[in-house]
């Protein structure tokens, strides 16, 4: 029984490493779309959460999970994608702020205490609600100018 | 010491030159005239791959190339702002890429006839691109070496993306190795081409290295491409079509054929196969939405007059 | 599914950057949404299908959706319109199944929820906007408000009856915002949900579903 939680410990620690493709400072850990890995009748299940809907990222992710597994020789294993309860900007952790604000993006939070990554200047502009990406909105700071992206509330 | 001295100063030191600092006249046009390039191709290059959305074989591909076409649309937007910080606004940069005085990248000119050409893109396109644009992560100019981190970490999903698609061809049936084939024919040398004239024909290189805006020759970034390249479409089992590329062991690089620069030189002065209806197609959308930025105008205005009220 | 197939052909055509990243964002979403469901779906029949069998392999009389989703982009006005008409809409139906007993479907129904908030947002702004624009873009949203009017009436037939009353309380307040006329057309087509379509549904299937339908058996 010890031997299998510290299995387990280990395939944890490594899958909460594999990194979203697209901000890859960040970890799924860091981001909350991992949610647990659990061993159910003896095989590894990692459940996994959509940011959004539409994220094209998911399948990659999955894919990235299921190379972590491997690596570790996790060969049968489940990648569970569930809905429910919906992700919320509130499943990022503290130190995924902190990666947010290093790699120059506004960390999620309430639309008026957005700072600039850069020069920390209060109240930028909103250039488009929708950015690149679709949990980022574009802004530009009033201050120094600096464009930057906002990991927006959800 | 005067104001350049000390512009070239910092720029030596491999320190940034932020919007507020001083800069030399010609440093800053070049900036705005190569930052809205890149924006303007980020923008124009939507069209070709849009041109599949509609029509993408899987649910799953279809995802994955909306939000590349989207990324594509944010990355523009963030790249006009970038431009903005230089003091100039995007309807003008806009308008002059309308009136053709602005170029965008040539790649954009070719057509998107297959399948198959949505996943080259990303390869290829994409990958050259990516090549370009590590370099310019470490550009002089604060604000857009920083929006090229981020972007970076992107297309960086797009190529892999791209290149999984290919895969996936590659792996199926003869009929659709064959379309991997065909993409790779037509797209191998204008993406050599991305990369711009010789070292010894280009205008521009010697004062941009200078400034540190571009920091490696585009003869070098061609050869880094070829380079990182070939070895691709060897594991795709898929052929350049370059009798003259081999592996030159005393160099250390591939050997590669040289590029048609006639066909170089033809779609850069905007008579390639999709340069007008590029254009075309940008000026029609903008125009038929002339009259919902107006009507955002006269509302916003209204609503103002309103609360003042 | 058939929303995101119509809002995919506007990309890289919208009257501003910003609009056209925001049309791209919804397509995603709507598309996101409808995979989740084919997906769910898919277990529940039990017979190894997948997404791409609901979306490709289904002819025009199988699909089941609104006439509302598969009526032409039409010019901006008509497009936010029925963005509009269809975001109320599925604001209350994905609230009301955010607590269904189906535990995967009140997820992605919860997840819809709050995607739906951001659409609504959208296309209501724009519909204001527009409706108290200029005389150009009122007339122009007026008229797409009277020509999509007779494909509402299908979204509250049985038991989504329902949801009648509050989506029209929410969609007359955003039209009287905007300065407009709530149609009064007693006619309502339907027919959707039994495969009864508009012509132009076979057109946007031809197109959806043509790689498919050529190449047939393989992995793309």
């Amino acid at each position: 029984m010890v031997s299998v939680v510290l299995e387990l410990d280990r395939v944890r620690e490594a899958v909460s490493a594999v990194v979203d493709p697209e901000i890859p400072v960040m970890t799924i850990a860091d981001l909350g779309i991992l949610r647990e890995v659990v061993i159910e009748d003896g095989r590894v299940v990692v459940v996994i959460t959509p940011t959004y809907s539409g994220c094209p990222a998911m399948r990659q992710i999955e894919d990235d999970v299921r190379t972590a597994l491997c690596d570790l020789g996790v060969e049968d294993a489940e990648v569970r994608m569930v809905y429910h309860p919906a992700w919320g900007t509130d499943r990022i952790t503290p130190e995924g702020h902190r990666k947010l604000a290093s790699f120059g993006i506004a960390p999620p939070g309430d639309e008026t205490s957005i700072l600039c990554p850069r020069c920390r200047a209060d109240r930028p502009r909103m250039i488009a609600r929708f950015g690149s990406t679709a949990c980022k909105a574009l802004m530009v700071c009033s201050a120094c100018g600096e464009p930057f992206d906002w990991f927006k509330q959800l | 010491m005067t104001s350049e001295e000390r512009f070239q100063q910092i720029v030596d030191a491999e320190e940034k030159i932020e919007p507020s600092d001083w800069m030399p006249d010609a440093y800053r046009a070049t900036l705005i005239r190569q930052i809205a390039q890149h924006a303007h191709s980020e923008i124009i290059g939507m069209q070709p791959e849009g041109n599949w959305i509609t029509r993408t074989p899987t649910l799953h591909r279809k995802a994955i190339l909306m939000a590349k076409v989207q990324d594509e649309a944010g990355h523009g937007l963030y790249l006009y702002s970038a431009a903005e910080t230089l003091g100039v606004k995007r309807d003008e940069l806009q308008e002059l890429l309308h009136q053709g005085r602005h170029k965008y990248s040539s790649i954009f000119n070719y057509p998107t006839l297959s399948w198959a050409d949505i996943g080259t893109i990303g390869w290829l396109v994409d990958g050259a691109a990516i090549t370009n644009q590590v370099m310019l992560t470490r550009c002089s100019y604060g604000p857009y070496a920083r929006a090229m981190v981020r972007i970076c970490k992107e297309e960086s999903f797009h190529q892999r993306q791209g290149y999984e698609l290919l895969i996936r061809l590659c792996q199926g049936s003869p009929e659709q190795k064959a379309m991997a084939q065909d993409a790779l024919d037509r797209w191998w040398w204008p993406s050599l081409m991305m990369f711009g004239p010789h070292d010894t024909d280009s205008t521009h290189t010697e004062q941009s290295m200078t400034w540190r805006i571009k920091r490696v020759s585009n003869d070098d970034l061609r050869q880094q491409f070829v380079d990182m390249t070939v070895p691709q479409a060897e594991y795709l089992g898929l052929t350049i079509p370059d009798p003259e590329l081999r592996w030159n062991p005393e160099r250390g690089h591939y050997d590669f054929g040289e590029i048609d620069w006639d066909e170089f030189w033809r779609v850069v002065k905007g008579h390639g196969p999709m340069n007008r209806d590029r254009v075309a197609h940008k000026v029609r959308a903008w125009e038929e939405g002339a009259w919902v930025r107006e009507a955002a105008a006269v509302h916003a205005a209204k609503s103002h007059r309103r609360q003042v009220a | 599914m058939i929303l995101a197939q119509r809002l995919g052909e506007l990309i890289s055509n919208a009257p501003e950057l910003e609009i056209d990243i925001a049309i791209g964002n919804i397509a995603l979403d709507h598309l996101g949404v409808a995979r989740a469901l084919y997906g769910h779906v898919a277990k529940l029949e039990g017979e190894g299908r997948d997404e791409d069998h609901y979306a490709m392999f289904r002819d025009e009389r199988e699909f089941l959706n609104l006439l509302l989703v598969e009526q032409p982009n039409g010019d901006f006005a008509q497009t936010v319109v029925r963005q509009m008409l269809f975001d109320v809409y599925q604001l209350q139906l994905w609230e009301d199944l955010s607590t269904s007993k189906d535990r995967v479907l009140a997820g992605i129904a919860g997840k819809a929820m709050k995607e739906a908030a951001y659409h609504e947002r959208f296309s209501a702004g724009w519909v204001v906007r527009l409706g108290d624009g200029t005389e150009e873009s009122h007339t122009r949203t007026q008229g797409a408000l009277d020509r999509l009017w007779q494909y509402t009436g299908e979204m509250f037939e049985g038991e989504q009856a329902v949801y009648q009353a509050s989506w029209e309380r929410r969609v007359k307040t955003v039209i009287t915002e905007a300065g407009l006329v709530v149609p009064d057309d007693p006619y309502q087509r339907t027919g959707g949900r039994q495969g009864f379509h508009t012509e132009h549904l076979g057109h946007l299937l031809t197109e959806m579903q043509w790689m498919q339908r050529s190449h047939p058996g393989l992995q793309w």
